[in-house]
C-alpha cells in the first residue's frame, strides 16, 4: 500500500485530503509530505510572529503533531489544509504571545490605533532601497499581533482575504480593516523614516 | 498615494523574500516517526482487541466443553444411581444345611434348571445363597430319573425342610419362606431353590 502511495507521492499527484488520510494510517511518508508541502507557511508564520526560531520550529511541530490526533478537528469540506494548519499555529502563537508579551497580546483595541494618513507627495526618493525595507520590517516588529498577524498572511504570503478570515476566524470585513491600518501605520513608520534620512541629508 | 504604491511594494519584496523559506528539515524525521508511530498505534489496540475476543472464544469454547463433560459425566452417574436404585428382588438368605450328602447325579429337567448348576452344587450350599440355582434334594435320592419335570412353588417354613433332608438355621426355623420344587412326573420332589 505504502509502495503505491510513495510512487504517487513522487508524481505530486496526491492531495492534502488523501496526504492526511494516508498519514492517519500511519505513513510516515505522507506526513513528510504534508510538511514539505505547508511546513513552510506554517514555519514562516510563526517565525514572523514570534521572531523567534526555537518557539517558531516548536510551533509547527505541534501543529503537525495535531494532524494525527486532532483528526476530527479538520473538515477538508470547510476549509484547505494549509489555513487549518495556520490556523492552530496561530492559537498556539497567541499562547506563547500572552505568556511573553501579554500587554501587547490582549490589550488590543481596534479603534485604539490611529489611522494614519498617507502623504501624497512623500520623499520616498530620498531614501534607499534597503533602508525602506529594514523601515518596513521595524515596522512590522512594532505592530500589535493581531495586525501584523493580518499583514503576514495577506502581504506576505499572499492569501485572500477568505483564506485570511478563515485563519484568524474573523469576518473577511475584519481582516481587510486591520490590514488597512496596518498599512497606515507602517505608511507613517515609513514616512517618518523617510523624514529622518532627508533631515540626516541635509 | 506614493507611499501606499511604495510600501505595497517593499512589502512584496519582503514577501519574496519570505517565501523563498523553508521549514526546518530537521522536523521531518520527527514527523515521519510520529506517523509511524500512529500506525502502531492503531494497530496495537485492534491486536489487543483481537487477542482479546479469541480469549473470549477460547473460554466460551471451554466453557461449553466442560459443561458437556459435566452434563454427560452427571447423565452417567444418574443412570448409575438409577440402576442402583433399581430394587433387586431380594431372596433372604436362608442358611440351610443339608442333613444329608446331595448327590450330584441328581436328575433334573433341563426347562427347570441347567444341570451343569446342580452338578455344580456343592450339598455344603446353603440354597438360600443362592438365588436361582436348585439344590437337588437329598430324599430324592435313588429316584428314578424322571422324564417330566415341572417347577412347583410353594410357601413353607423353615422347620418344614428338615422333611425333605435339608436343615434349616435356628433362626430360620420359624420364618415362613417362598420356595420353588423342581417335581417329577411322579410327583416327587427332586430339587429345592428358595425364592424368598
Amino acid at each position: 500500500m505504502f509502495e503505491r502511495l510513495r510512487r504517487r507521492l513522487v508524481d505530486g499527484e496526491l492531495s492534502d485530503e488523501e496526504l492526511h488520510r494516508a498519514a492517519l494510517a500511519g505513513s510516515g511518508e505522507a506526513m513528510a509530505a504534508l510538511y514539505r508541502r505547508h511546513g513552510g507557511l506554517v514555519y514562516r508564520f510563526t517565525l514572523q510572529m514570534s521572531r523567534n526560531d526555537a518557539v517558531a520550529e516548536e510551533i509547527t511541530q505541534e501543529v503537525f503533531l495535531a494532524l494525527l490526533t486532532q483528526i476530527d478537528r479538520f473538515d477538508a469540506g470547510r476549509g484547505v489544509l494549509s489555513t487549518w494548519l495556520c490556523g492552530i499555529a496561530r492559537r498556539q502563537l497567541w499562547k506563547y504571545l500572552e505568556r511573553s508579551e501579554p500587554a501587547a497580546a490582549l490589550d488590543f483595541d481596534e479603534e485604539s490605533v490611529a489611522e494614519l494618513r498617507c502623504p501624497s507627495d512623500g520623499p520616498a526618493e530620498l531614501l534607499l532601497r534597503g533602508e525602506a525595507i529594514a523601515a518596513v520590517r521595524a515596522g512590522m516588529d512594532e505592530l500589535p499581533p493581531v495586525m501584523r498577524e493580518v499583514v503576514i498572511l495577506c502581504a506576505l504570503e499572499e492569501m485572500s482575504y477568505e483564506q485570511a478570515a478563515n485563519v484568524l476566524a474573523v469576518p473577511v470585513g475584519t481582516v481587510r480593516s486591520r490590514l488597512h491600518r496596518a498599512k497606515a501605520r507602517l505608511a507613517g513608520l515609513l514616512r517618518g523614516e523617510m523624514a529622518n534620512t532627508e533631515r540626516k541629508r541635509r | 498615494m506614493t507611499n501606499d504604491r511604495e510600501l505595497d511594494e517593499i512589502l512584496a519584496e519582503i514577501g519574496r523574500e519570505h517565501r523563498s523559506m523553508g521549514a526546518p528539515d530537521r522536523l521531518e524525521p520527527v514527523l515521519r516517526t510520529a506517523a509511524g508511530n500512529r500506525e502502531n498505534a492503531i494497530s496495537a489496540p485492534r491486536l489487543r482487541v483481537t487477542r482479546a475476543w479469541a480469549a473470549a472464544v477460547i473460554l466460551l469454547a471451554a466453557v461449553a466443553t466442560a459443561g458437556v463433560i459435566w452434563q454427560t459425566l452427571r447423565s452417567h452417574q444418574r443412570q448409575t444411581q438409577q440402576v442402583r436404585s433399581v430394587p433387586v428382588p431380594q431372596v433372604k438368605p436362608e442358611p440351610m444345611l443339608p442333613s444329608a450328602p446331595v448327590t450330584k447325579s441328581a436328575p433334573v429337567h433341563r426347562a427347570a434348571t441347567d444341570s451343569a448348576s446342580l452338578r455344580d452344587s456343592s450339598p455344603k450350599q446353603a440354597p438360600g445363597n443362592s438365588l436361582d440355582e436348585f439344590v437337588p434334594l437329598p430324599v430324592s435320592e435313588g429316584l428314578p430319573p424322571a422324564a417330566e419335570l415341572s417347577v412347583v412353588r410353594m410357601r413353607l417354613r423353615g422347620s418344614d425342610l428338615q422333611q425333605y433332608g435339608l436343615e434349616a438355621p435356628p433362626d430360620a426355623v420359624a420364618q415362613t419362606m417362598l420356595a420353588e420344587f423342581v417335581v417329577g412326573e411322579d410327583g416327587l420332589p427332586r430339587a429345592i431353590r428358595i425364592v424368598r
